[in-house]
């Protein structure tokens, strides 16, 4: 049964999805290299990048987890019942990251003591690394159809790790290029492309976990509706590597970010029609048609009022019209 | 089968304390959430118009607070979200797509409070002064979208409806009606007039504590004087929608109503009790009893007849405990709005009659605990609306015993104990870091000049490596 309406919002669904998980990984990613950046002096300068990089976005890229949340309940009652129910453990754990990362990431601000600054910067790191394992652990668990944490899960959450890592270098990249800082250019570029290098890796044994655990994923990915997506980040993802290497400085965030985009699209597509492969699909857990127009409108909204002021949030941004005048 | 009951029972006590915890702590965030951003504009309008410095650098700062508050909050709030799920799955499962509509309408909402945030934030250098002020512009209305997404829900659990259901499933959502449920009228005015005040009466405590400790600038005048003014005004205002609420309640929501003024019994005459507390037998302890004043106040007659617990099934209506928790709620918000309301009268007294501010001690002791005071006036009248609606999850409808989680009572009691304890922490950090702003501001008052946002954790960037 084909449910124009349904099928929409869940399109919006995968969206909010990508969104957190493309704009939430650079975040997240960026909290892993603060754990990776080590204790000693020479650790300052990454880290003061990354708390820079960090602060105007500090707990805003909640609002697509939220937003994700509530078009999965409203939009697809049974799905959210059937998630939850079964991998509220796995939920609880990437929260708890959450909320730590947040909180701590506060905190270093406020630590006056080196001590108490050093363990504020460890649980912001090890939060980095707790919640995006387990949230796209929990889309292993739905992408296998079984509810549960397995093999899948540990693929997914594994993949998510290189993905954030590797988005959140080429970024810091970006970041350290607009202050004009050299060494710390060199710095992200290298760890851009050895978790460039992890990320394909990982993928591919990812992959491999997939074909063993649930093979009809795996064949709608390869050959089905999954198929471009796959091939745009397989493509992608080394492009952005070749760009770093050459230091060819042009569009490698956009094409990260499309590359991670697309990773979520390829799984999101290859198990469409099913929100549960093998047990629920998009109209079986649908809310009524109301219910689809409401959240579709509340889209459409969203595009017409966000879009116009996230372009002028990243106007103002990229001119520097943010900054603070110098003291 | 009756061990298997028993089981699916147990995750149901930590379940209650914990959305009961989490939402508690995430209501204190609301008011200066939504109320703020319009008092800042108001002192930033003041600024321009009036080419006020003082007024601009109040507003600044009060945005910076704003901004502070805005990302503990963004984390409280993902957390209850997540919480219907993990707390709650068969309510979400059952009722989503109807009780989830005012959320979704939230959840824009915090968008575009997220986005024009950071925009106004950030552009205090560099906007003009005139652009600055209509992208603020945007956040009062953001803030009441979200109110009434939230309340929205809430009023849909106290009053459902706007839903068809066939053989236990939502099968049509009249989208309309499931918004604006009949609770949603009085839930909504009810709580946005409180939030203002108590914005107003929380920010203004603050500096009539500076009066207290001996700063009598114009900056500390005006930053008292117009909030101040706002929840004053305000107050009366409130005593009128809260008295209309109560009515309306006694008519909606009468089993809750019954555990507000504890009435036992049907009947006519009914007495309104102050404080005092109910035995399982139904007999009334301690408190006053004004003859007839509760049939009075609902439907202008001592011969109104007033429906007591009993005639609502034992297990249909809140518990003995619950009953208590919600009476004494309700006196001590009552108690506190009038508190308000008299602290205001002598403030608007001498401000109309005498045409300036209070000069009395006594009067700036009472206003700087008037903060606490919203503070504990908000959370009774959450706890009068959430416990008076047990052991219902939606009134009449499905119970909250269930909609509870699957999970071993284990599990929910160390996610608990462990949101408690980093709940601790974040609340220490954030008292921390609005302590040490206040500090800076304090020295920087007295000679050296930087921008307030500077070194806040949500705040335009310093230059790294420095």
């Amino acid at each position: 049964m084909n449910d124009p309406l349904a099928n929409a919002s869940a399109f919006v669904l995968l969206l909010a999805i990508t969104a957190y998980s493309t704009a939430g990984g650079v975040d997240f990613g960026a909290g892993i290299w603060d754990l990776f950046a080590g204790r000693g002096p020479q650790s300052r300068r990454p880290r003061e990048l990354i708390d820079h990089a960090m602060a105007p976005v500090w707990e805003v890229n909640n609002v697509w987890l939220v937003l994700g949340i509530v078009l999965c309940w409203t939009g697809f009652p049974l799905l959210f019942q059937s998630v939850f129910a079964a991998l509220y453990p796995l939920f609880t754990l990437a929260l708890i990251g959450l909320i730590l990362r947040g909180a701590f990431f506060a905190f270093r601000h406020i630590a006056a003591d080196p001590r108490a600054h050093y363990a504020a910067d460890l649980v912001f790191g090890l939060s980095s690394l707790l919640t995006p394992f387990f949230f796209a652990a929990c889309l292993g668990a739905i992408a296998s159809g079984r509810l549960a944490f397995d093999q899948m899960s540990v693929a997914f959450g594994l993949v998510s790790l290189a993905a954030t890592a590797f988005s959140g270098a080429s970024f810091l990249v970006g970041d350290a290029r607009r202050y004009g800082f050299d060494d710390l250019v060199a710095y992200f570029r290298r760890r851009a492309i050895l978790a460039g290098f992890v990320l394909i890796t990982i993928g591919t044994l990812a992959l491999g976990a997939i074909g063993l655990e649930a093979p009809a994923l795996l064949r709608s990915m390869l050959a089905g509706v999954g198929l471009p997506f796959v091939l745009a980040t397989m493509i992608l993802t080394p492009l952005v590597m070749l760009l770093l290497w050459r230091r060819r400085y042009v569009w490698y965030r956009v094409l990260t970010v499309t590359g991670i985009g697309s990773m979520v699209f390829a799984w999101g597509f290859a198990q469409s029609p099913y929100l549960l492969p093998g047990q629920l699909t998009i109209s079986q857990a649908a809310a009524p048609h109301s219910t689809q127009l409401l959240l579709l409108a509340v889209a459409a909204v969203l595009v017409l009022v966000i879009g116009p002021a996230m372009a002028l949030l990243y106007y103002l941004d990229q001119r520097g019209a943010l900054e603070p005048p110098e003291a | 089968m009756e061990s298997m009951l028993v089981l699916a029972g147990e995750a149901l006590l930590p379940s209650r304390i914990q959305m009961a915890f989490t939402l508690a702590s995430h209501v204190l965030l609301v008011p200066l959430g939504v109320a703020l951003p319009t008092l800042t504009l108001l002192m930033e309008g003041i600024g321009i118009w009036r080419k006020d410095p003082v007024a601009l650098t109040i507003a600044r700062r009060w945005s910076v607070v704003m901004a502070v508050q805005f990302a503990v909050g963004a984390v409280t709030g993902t957390i209850l979200s997540f919480e219907f799920g993990i707390l709650w799955p068969r309510m979400m499962g059952r009722f989503g797509a109807a009780f989830g509509l005012g959320f979704a309408i939230e959840g824009l909402a915090f968008f575009m409070e997220a986005i024009f945030i950071s925009i106004y934030l950030y552009g205090w250098n560099r906007l003009r002064p005139r652009a600055h002020f209509l992208v603020g512009l945007t956040l009062p209305p953001a803030g009441l979208l979200g109110a009434f997404g939230v309340l929205s829900a809430n009023a849909w659990m106290n009053t459902p409806g706007g839903v068809t259901i066939d053989s236990g499933r939502v099968v049509d959502v009249d989208v309309l009606q499931a918004l604006f449920t009949r609770a949603l009228g009085y839930e909504f005015w009810h709580f946005l007039i409180a939030l203002y005040m108590t914005a107003g009466f929380v920010v203004a405590s603050v500096y009539a504590v500076a009066w207290l400790r001996g700063r009598r600038d114009h900056y500390q005048r005006l930053a008292f004087a117009v909030p101040f003014t706002i929840a004053a005004a305000l107050t009366p205002v409130q005593l009128l929608v809260g008295d209309l609420s109560a009515r309306a309640i006694a008519s909606d929501q009468p089993a809750k109503f019954a555990a507000v003024e504890i009435t036992w019994t049907t009947r006519d005459h009914n007495p309104e009790v102050l404080g005092g507390y109910i035995d399982d037998s139904g007999e009334v302890h301690l408190g006053i009893a004004i003859p007839s004043l509760d049939s009075l106040l609902v439907g202008y007659s001592p011969n109104t007849v007033v429906r007591g617990l009993t005639s609502f099934a034992a297990d249909s209506r809140p518990n003995t405990l619950e009953v208590n928790i919600v009476h004494l709620a309700f006196d001590v918000m009552v108690g506190l709005g009038s508190a308000g309301a008299a602290l205001s009268a002598w403030f608007l007294w001498i401000l109309l009659r005498r045409r300036r501010l209070p000069e009395s001690r006594w009067f700036y002791r009472l206003a700087a605990l008037s903060g606490i005071g919203s503070y504990v006036a908000v959370e009774s009248g959450w706890i009068t609306t959430e416990v008076g609606r047990q052991p219902w999850i939606v009134s009449g409808t499905l119970r909250v015993s269930d909609a509870v989680t699957d999970a071993p009572a284990n599990f929910v009691w160390t996610s608990l104990i462990a949101l408690v304890v980093i709940y601790a922490l974040i609340a220490f950090f954030f008292v921390t870091l609005l302590i040490k702003l206040a500090e800076r501001w304090r020295r920087e008052d007295s000679g050296v000049a930087a921008a307030p946002e500077m070194g806040v954790p949500y705040g335009p960037r310093s230059v790294p490596g420095e």
